[in-house]
């Protein structure tokens, strides 16, 4: 008797429970089911307030017609999807339109699962002249555009403008040195008591390719893979070194922390950033939905920094664009490419760059009464946009067109590592060279390029 | 006089063991009688096991292209490929480094629990629970709160650090502490089934011998070891396969925590073979080290069963 009172509870508890699943999903199979609207399966990598922000563009197209519904799907992170994306190619799984990422864009390209986005446009006849020819030429050969570019980002430099002026520190210009912002790391780690560490630079491979790009060097040969499909990387030059010797510099006079790599680094260093903890870091603009919701802090952005004594040669854009897979019936490629077209409008690119900091990728949005609010609200969100802008396109600042980028930066993250930890900058740089150059020889061999 | 019906009993068995198989020779269906009982299995070990692993070895031969397919054959290049890059050999020695500190400081600890726990003692019940309490927290609830601890501006250890005016440790940046890092959340997270096990185990040893030893005038110590130990031993031995071949197999926690960083300080086999067929997607590389994975772990449990299991008293 004791124990069937006591039990009586959790039981009661536990068929709730159950019975309102059952009633939850035979709700959700019964408006499925009422709903004869054509489904586009749209596979993405935006996580957290990104996804929401993701989510409304969704819905805004699907309240916008009647005849395709997209349904989008979580992911993970953008490493991982590709290999998800390629191994389901073909089956039901598969989905109709999905999100890779820019590094990916030579393997996309490569495997012939998409249905370029030109066949459309073609017969669509798109004006894409309103869509921002950097990010367009980062993902299209020959003249055919491949993908279409969605999120588009730049890496900035981030830095709390409140502590600058408590500690009356002269603020970083709007194109810094690498001495530039060592000065400003350094007065901020003296001037607070040590109490705010200056700087930090994630262990990100991104970042060291950004570097490269900005100093016009390229990271493998044959032009960044814009003039062939590379057969060598070199990534012991002399503007690498110089990149980390700078990170080095900063580490060694104290006012460097290391929040080391991965997702869980970059969430780490922004908490840290908002805690006051360090005053400047570099990160993709599309932290500055985040950086802005959470700030009690004035938020200041400058351009990526460069080498001393040169001028900067211009950022890649980061981000991922939108790719058509090639297996599903022709209704639904078209559906997908609607989809597109729809994520591509004035206004919800305007919405998607107030809510998230990735660019707005149409000329148009800058028109709209959303942005225009939000650069009166917080001048420094003007900054991607105009870096992206002055910087002229070239083949050192346009991405790497080159097949197992995923390795490369692996291995270009194990060097930054061996070095945050000081180790020998040449030679950390001349063990990842021979990896990456081992692996680039196999992987040419195995897929037969030249 | 307890050995007379054993012996009796074996014997009678081996009758009719001997008489089962008479019969049996005799049945001209034996063959096909005993495939229907295994074929079942069979199939699902051929299909789920046997097929994939043989599939592995094949593909560990070639090299394969962005999509997986296998084009070039290689023979054994692969795997001299790996056996002389530094990269796959320092995995290799972070990897039984982290094994054998996970084994020894889980069993030792999980021992050293269990055995204050078993003692009488008013509100013992509580510790239990607390002892036992991971057991109940999932992978990734682990990582995040240890995270938390970890981290280098906000977390426990630099909030203390910091009070206590000592220089903060960078647990998760610095190559050494990152594996220290993840072996302290690896034996907080198997703490807690170890404990259980062998909680239930030492209470299961008969009183008898402990009153007996203790009329005998032995010390607390000389009961452990020469009572609790041989008397536990069957579950010590299923408790240290178990906690070897999880710590060989152990992915979530390092994917959460370091992703085999910093500077490949914890990236253990089965994180790599992850790494490198899903990140890298070089399956060919992949699979090479899966098959040597299997060699590694088959070789372990070999070893397990040759010599430690004569040690143990059934």
């Amino acid at each position: 008797m004791k124990y069937t009172k006591k039990l009586i509870l959790p039981l009661v508890l536990v068929l709730g429970i159950l019975a309102v699943a059952i009633f939850t999903s035979i709700n959700a199979v019964r408006s499925q089911a009422s709903d004869k609207r054509t489904e586009i399966v749209f596979w993405h990598e935006m996580g957290g307030p990104s996804e929401d922000a993701l989510e409304k563009v969704v819905d805004g197209f699907n309240k916008s017609q009647t005849k395709y519904k997209v349904v989008p799907k979580y992911q993970g992170s953008y490493d991982e999807a590709i290999q998800k994306i390629l191994q389901t190619h073909g089956t039901s799984t598969s989905p109709a339109v999905f999100q890779a990422f820019d590094i990916s864009a030579a393997q996309m390209i490569h495997s012939g699962f998409t249905t370029p986005v030109q066949k459309f446009i073609d017969q669509d006849h798109y004006d894409v002249s309103k869509i921002a020819p950097g990010a367009r030429a980062f993902y299209s050969s020959n003249g055919v555009q491949q993908g279409m570019p969605f999120n588009t980002s730049q890496p900035v430099l981030y830095y709390n403008a409140t502590l600058l002026e408590k500690y009356g520190i002269e603020k970083p210009p709007v194109s810094p040195s690498y001495s530039d912002i060592t000065r400003v790391a350094q007065q901020l780690y003296e001037k607070s008591g040590h109490k705010t560490k200056g700087m930090t630079v994630q262990v990100y491979g991104w970042l060291l390719e950004q570097a490269l790009a900005n100093s016009k060097t390229s990271l493998a040969n044959n032009n960044d893979g814009h003039t062939g499909n590379p057969t060598k990387v070199d990534l012991n030059n002399p503007q690498t070194v110089e990149f980390l010797k700078w990170i080095r510099e900063n580490i060694k006079s104290g006012d460097f922390i290391d929040y080391g790599s991965g997702a869980s680094a970059g969430a780490n260093q922004t908490a840290g950033f908002l805690s006051d903890k360090v005053g400047i870091f570099i990160q993709s603009s599309a932290s500055i939905g985040q950086l802005t919701a959470n700030n009690t802090n004035k938020l200041g952005i400058t351009y990526f920094p460069h080498p001393d004594g040169q001028k900067a040669n211009g950022v890649a854009i980061g981000g991922a664009a939108l790719w058509i897979s090639n297996d599903k019936p022709k209704d639904i490629q078209k559906g997908a490419y609607e989809f597109i077209k729809y994520s591509l409008k004035p206004e919800v690119q305007a919405q998607w760059q107030k809510d998230t900091g990735y660019l707005a990728l149409n000329k148009d949005s800058q028109k709209s009464k959303i942005l225009k609010d939000l650069y009166k609200k917080s001048p420094e969100s003007k900054v991607p946009g105009q870096q992206l802008a002055t910087a002229k396109p070239n083949n050192f600042n346009s991405g790497i067109l080159m097949e197992g980028m995923q390795l490369t930066r692996q291995l270009e993250e194990v060097a930054m590592e061996t070095v945050y930890n000081g180790g020998d900058i040449g030679k950390a740089l001349d063990i990842a060279d021979k990896s990456i150059n081992e692996n680039l020889q196999t992987s040419n061999r195995a897929n037969g390029y030249k | 006089m307890l050995k007379t019906p054993a012996t009796s009993e074996v014997a009678s068995e081996k009758k009719s063991v001997s008489k089962k198989k008479f019969v049996f020779r005799l049945n001209a269906n034996d063959k096909y009688f005993s495939m229907f009982f295994l074929g079942p299995s069979l199939l699902l070990l051929g299909l789920f096991v046997f097929y994939p692993l043989f599939k592995t070895l094949y593909i560990s031969m070639f090299l394969t292209d962005t999509f997986g397919n296998t084009t070039v054959f290689t023979g054994l290049q692969n795997y001299v490929n790996l056996i002389s890059s530094a990269d796959f050999m320092n995995s290799l020695f972070v990897t039984l480094i982290y094994v054998l500190a996970v084994t020894v400081l889980t069993i030792t600890m999980g021992l050293l629990l269990a055995n204050l726990a078993s003692k009488k003692l008013p509100g013992i019940g509580i510790f239990r629970t607390l002892y036992s309490m991971t057991m109940g927290v999932s992978v990734a609830v682990a990582a995040i709160f240890w995270l938390f601890m970890f981290n280098p501006s906000t977390g426990f250890f630099a909030l203390v650090s910091n009070a206590l005016k000592l220089t903060p440790i960078n647990w998760l940046t610095d190559p050494k502490n990152a594996m220290l890092a993840v072996i302290i959340t690896t034996v907080w997270m198997n703490l807690g089934f170890t404990f259980l096990i062998l909680l239930g185990s030492i209470e299961s040893v008969p009183r008898s011998l402990y009153e007996a030893a203790e009329v005998e005038g032995a010390s607390s110590s000389r009961q452990f070891f020469k009572i609790t130990l041989p008397m536990i031993s069957p579950t010590l031995f299923f408790v240290s396969t178990i906690t070897i071949i999880d710590a060989f197999k152990s992915f979530g926690l390092i994917d959460l925590i370091t992703k085999g960083g910093p500077t490949n300080a914890t990236n253990m086999l089965v994180y790599r073979i992850y790494k490198d067929a899903f990140y890298s997607g070089n399956y060919a590389k992949s699979s090479t080290e899966a098959i040597i994975l299997t060699v590694i772990i088959a070789f372990f449990t070999l070893i397990q069963f040759k010599f430690l299991e004569k040690k143990v008293n059934y």
